[in-house]
């Protein structure tokens, strides 16, 4: 056996890689090949339509300067520290909601993931009429509850939370992942708990988060990615007509991404797009491997389910 | 969020014996109610969609809001119909999704199956791999893909969009790979004494147990493609060859804020994913339940 | 039992998909085969609805009268996939449509393709056009566009709502800031009711107010971008100290929120929201059908001195061939069947715009269109003026409406909003 055994092990990795391989050539086209030549780009002035010219450092230099860049990073990373508490705490209470014993429970579970399904072009014209001043509904409620009815889509500081609103009506998905996690801690720790007088706040906090702070880690990393690439809520928000491009009022709902389409395919400044995105890549990385390395304080891993 | 046992035993030592019911009762009803209200902010504003879209304009344009049209029109509709070539859209779209779908379940479930039932070194980097690409933010590749494309000619053509998926979706390779770590090892390695080729092992004994995740996996698939906005909005310059999504959006570019027909198309948009998800609904829920756990 | 089911099924998903697929790449194939016989040549253009039924007849009418080009029509509204289809070597279309302040950018990217010969080989007489029409259509000496179409701006007034607050039609600016004055209600609470002067565009309204104080957007050579000059600063303190301040911002943006869809039943000027507004000329068109019973009128502008009056600002909607068309010939072709006096004459009434030409501008077509004559008299004025079509337009553009919009919301002064615009022109 000793003989075969590295003969085998070769011939594993042969298979290993050919069952890999349709992941392995596409990584390569379509992952390793764009964020080499998107990293080339972005040193050179390139319209489209002629050959790139190389600029060096111009561009990062140029976006240092550049207003609306750091407007488009401000908004987005306002977006990001909102929304992602947000989406974890509501989809967390919505999860325990889910899971009290009630009847008909799956038919509400299949409502509340619902809206994850709608198409997000769909989603966006109808928040915009949701958030209309005077015809949305929002404001209606908002009015009954003799709570203020701002002009959501006019006033600057009203721009981004109207991104928020409608990206949190979309949760569904995280929500019914913190519903397996939830089901799956064990009952007898809460029995235990329960016996020794602990409240429910108590029992939360010292069973539960715990127990899925595994899943709440995966859950801000995906939704903290996801927001710092937002694109096509505040696209679809602020959109006027076809041929303008729209930062929504004073530049208040621009976002990142919005702002490196504006300058790909409408000012044609696609090197300068390339520094944007690199930008972008390098600020997500950071942000994600911060979170990792903070995840040692507060994760827990090793439950009794593995 | 009620205090169960604790409390009933602290009622127990108090003079209160009698166990009191109509407490209990409030706890069922305010459970209800509040599960009840979760459900209904969510489902609320696909109401509204629906009950403005067979609004007359009269009627939408009136405040204070209400649900109920006060007439009931299928005007919206016919506009619709008549502005937009929304058959073509649609068939544009199921192409699309059909053809995803397709390049889906050929490459993603080799990868899978490469990244769990078959022991090799490289194993792990590429579990690593894998996550990490899930989390490369779409702008960095975007310009190069584009100018790839046009290159070869392909801009203008559902190539660009369809062409990614048969060389696997990052994320349901990942969770297609979290469920074939539960399929038991016995009968593959059964079959290995026997002689069998691995791919006959993945063909024949793997993917049949494998139904389920597939079939959730395709339909995430299938949902990620009709519901694309971006990639259509960079790759489809020819109106005739639009999907869903971006025929809506040029629906609005150029009649906005028609708000009726708007909805009206919205509806009908919407409404082959829900058909979708009313049949489906287990592997919709099944499936995220599952693999987004590790 | 279940290795037979999975397998057949996906088998039988595959021999459809694959089926789909080869009838999706056989349909698609079959549009690009030309056939032996008149050369098919596309038109894409950004109209749509009602325009484009209009265009569609003029294109019928030019494949019936010869046998050599068939032209296909398709209506493709973004801009921004127009864009794009030029940019690579198969591109989807041999002939469009877009406005004039875009042929320079276009044209210094070599996304164009010249015209001079071809117009030469058709006899096509560019000095037929007028003179304001034609600025925006030369790039680097080189033709790169016709103007099809051209637009002007007028102040148009409700007669009624002028009548009741006693008001006769502003020859002046200072004229103009008393009848806003006079025209702007304001209920008990503080909030507006009524509009002196609304802005359907805020970015044409304050470039037209900047010309109309003698200012000038582009430099006096007309490529540079000048957005601090001092009289554009001097225009648009004007409108702050008429609007702006007395008002308030936000009243105005809270009084904008509620306003209907342009050109729609619901319009503002149409239902009296607005007393005054500057627009284009297809409001001529488009009142009659959509507000019937609006009593209005036209008057020129108001400018700042004498010397100015007449001012206007001229956009145009231009025809172009991109280089990446195969059949440039035809599409010439049909672009000179395009600007000829009876196609021009029937695409602009019905699309209400001006036609581009000097000696049409007088044609009975156009008399019975209540109004129109004060438009087309706009476009002979020695003070009709247009944005440079340069390289920088596009984001010059952008950079000036965003000014606008931090002067409307007071959020910035004219002259430091304008000063911004001109601190990143450097970045050009």
């Amino acid at each position: 056996m000793a003989a075969t055994a590295p003969r085998g092990a070769r011939r594993q990795t042969l298979r290993g890689l050919a069952f890999a391989s349709p992941f392995l050539i596409g990584a390569a086209v379509f992952i390793v090949w764009p964020v080499l030549a998107s990293a080339v780009y972005s040193f050179t002035d390139f319209n489209l339509f002629q050959p790139p010219s190389w600029v060096g450092l111009d561009n990062y230099a140029r976006m240092m300067q550049d207003d609306t860049f750091w407007k488009a990073l401000w908004n987005t990373l306002f977006l990001t520290v909102t929304g992602v508490p947000l989406t974890i705490l509501i989809s967390i209470a919505g999860a325990h909601l889910l899971n009290l014993p009630v009847r008909g429970q799956p038919l509400y579970r299949a409502l509340v993931y619902l809206p994850t399904i709608v198409p997000v072009v769909v989603g966006g014209y109808l928040w915009r009429w949701l958030l209309n001043t005077q015809y949305g509904f929002v404001n209606y409620f908002l009015g009954i509850l003799h709570l203020p009815q701002p002009e959501w889509l006019e006033q600057p500081q009203w721009g981004k939370p109207a991104i928020v609103l409608m990206c949190l009506w979309t949760i569904g998905g995280t929500m019914i992942i913190y519903l397996a996690a939830i089901k799956d801690v064990p009952a007898e720790l809460y029995e235990a708990a329960e016996l020794d007088g602990a409240r429910w706040f108590a029992r939360f906090r010292y069973i539960t988060w715990p127990t899925i702070s595994p899943v709440t880690l995966f859950q801000i990393i995906v939704t903290v990615i996801a927001y710092l690439q937002i694109f096509t809520q505040p696209y679809l928000l602020t959109q006027t007509r076809l041929n303008e491009a729209s930062g929504g009022p004073g530049q208040s709902m621009i976002s990142y991404a919005m702002y490196l389409y504006q300058n790909a395919f409408v000012f044609l400044k696609m090197g300068y797009a390339s520094a944007m995105a690199w930008v972008l890549f390098l600020l997500t990385l950071a942000i994600t491997l911060v979170l990792l390395w903070s995840s040692k304080k507060w994760v827990h891993y090793g439950s009794d389910r593995d | 969020m009620a205090l169960t046992a604790t409390e009933s035993r602290i009622g127990a030592a108090s003079p209160r014996r009698r166990r009191p019911t109509a407490r209990r009762a409030a706890r069922t009803a305010l459970r209800h109610v509040s599960v009840w209200a979760l459900a209904l902010l969510f489902v609320f504003p696909f109401l509204s969609m629906l009950s403005t879209a067979f609004k007359l304009p009269d009627d939408i344009f009136s405040a204070p809001p209400s649900l109920w049209p006060t007439e009931w029109t299928l005007e919206n509709f016919a506009a619709v119909f008549d502005e937009i070539p929304f058959w073509q859209y649609l068939w544009n779209t199921l192409v699309i999704a059909g053809l995803s779908v397709l390049g889906m379940l050929i490459s993603s479930p080799l990868v899978a199956y490469s990244l769990s039932k078959i022991g090799w070194r490289g194993q792990r980097p590429l579990l690593v791999i894998v996550m990490a690409t899930m989390m490369l933010p779409p702008q960095v590749t975007m310009i190069p893909l584009f100018l790839m494309w046009n290159g070869l000619g392909a801009t203008n053509s559902i190539i660009p969009l369809v062409a990614p998926a048969f060389f696997g979706t990052p994320f349901l390779i990942f969770m297609l790979r979290q469920f074939l770590t539960s399929v038991p090892n016995e009968l593959l390695q059964a079959a290995r004494i026997d002689g069998a080729s691995e791919l006959r092992i993945y063909w024949s004994i793997v993917l049949p147990q494998a139904r389920p995740a597939l079939i959730t996996a395709a339909i995430f698939q299938f949902v990620w493609a009709w519901t694309d906005f971006l990639n259509p909005l960079i790759y489809l310059n020819d109106a005739s060859k639009y999907t869903l999504s971006i025929g809506l959006y040029s629906f609005f570019g150029e009649r906005n804020l028609e708000w009726g027909p708007l909805m009206a198309a919205s509806v009908l948009f919407t409404v082959p994913a829900l058909v979708l998800f009313v049949f489906f609904q287990r592997y919709f829920i099944g499936g995220v339940g599952a693999g987004a756990l590790k | 039992m279940e290795l037979t089911t999975t397998g057949r099924r996906v088998l039988t998903r595959a021999v459809a998909l694959s089926g789909v697929l080869a009838a999706s790449v056989a349909l698609g194939g079959c549009a690009a085969a030309t056939s032996a016989g008149p050369t098919t040549i596309t038109f894409s253009y950004l109209w749509g609805g009602e325009e484009a039924k209009a265009l569609e007849k003029i294109i019928a009418d030019f494949n019936a009268s010869q046998s050599d080009i068939k032209v296909v029509g398709v209506s493709s509204p973004d801009a921004q996939k127009q864009l794009t289809s030029m940019s690579s070597s198969n591109g989807s279309f041999d002939i469009s449509d877009n406005f004039g302040n875009t042929v320079g950018s276009w044209a210094s990217k070599g996304i164009l393709a010249p015209l001079d010969d071809y117009l030469a080989a058709e006899k096509v007489d560019t000095s037929a056009f007028a003179p304001a029409s034609m600025d925006q259509m030369t790039y680097d000496g080189k033709i790169y566009a016709l103007p099809i179409a051209v637009h002007t701006q007028q102040l148009l007034y409700n007669k009624d709502l002028l009548d009741q607050a006693g008001v006769t039609p502003p020859t002046t600016m200072d004229e103009l800031a008393d009848a806003v004055k006079k025209l702007t209600v304001v209920d008990g609470s503080g909030a507006i009711t009524q509009i002196g002067l609304g802005n359907p565009s805020a970015s044409t309204l304050f470039t037209t107010l900047g010309y109309a104080f003698g200012g000038t957007w582009d430099g006096a050579d007309g490529k540079t971008p000048s957005p601090d000059d001092p009289q554009n600063v001097a225009a648009l303190d004007w409108y702050t100290k008429t609007l702006t301040d007395p008002y308030g911002a936000d009243k105005i943006a809270t009084f904008a929120s509620g306003l209907g869809q342009y050109m729609s039943a619901q319009d503002p000027f149409y239902t009296g929201k607005q007393a005054m507004v500057v627009d284009g000329e297809w409001q001529a068109v488009n009142i009659p059908k959509v507000a019937p019973t609006l009593n209005w009128g036209v008057i020129d502008i108001p400018a700042a001195t004498p010397a100015l009056a007449g001012t206007t600002q001229v956009t145009t909607s231009t025809l172009f061939i991109p280089s990446n068309s195969k059949h440039k010939a035809e599409a010439a072709k049909f672009l000179a069947y395009m600007v000829q006096d009876k196609p021009m004459v029937d695409f602009t009434l019905a699309l209400g715009n001006l036609p581009s030409k000097t000696a049409l501008l007088d044609d009975p077509a156009y008399a019975e269109i209540p109004h129109f004559d004060s438009w087309l008299k706009a476009l002979a004025s020695p003070n009709a003026k247009s944005l440079a079509s340069q390289p920088y337009s596009a984001q010059y553009s952008t950079d000036l409406a965003t000014a606008f919009d931090d002067i409307v919301r007071g959020v910035a002064t004219p002259d430091k909003a304008l000063a911004a615009v001109a601190g990143k022109v450097s970045s050009y």
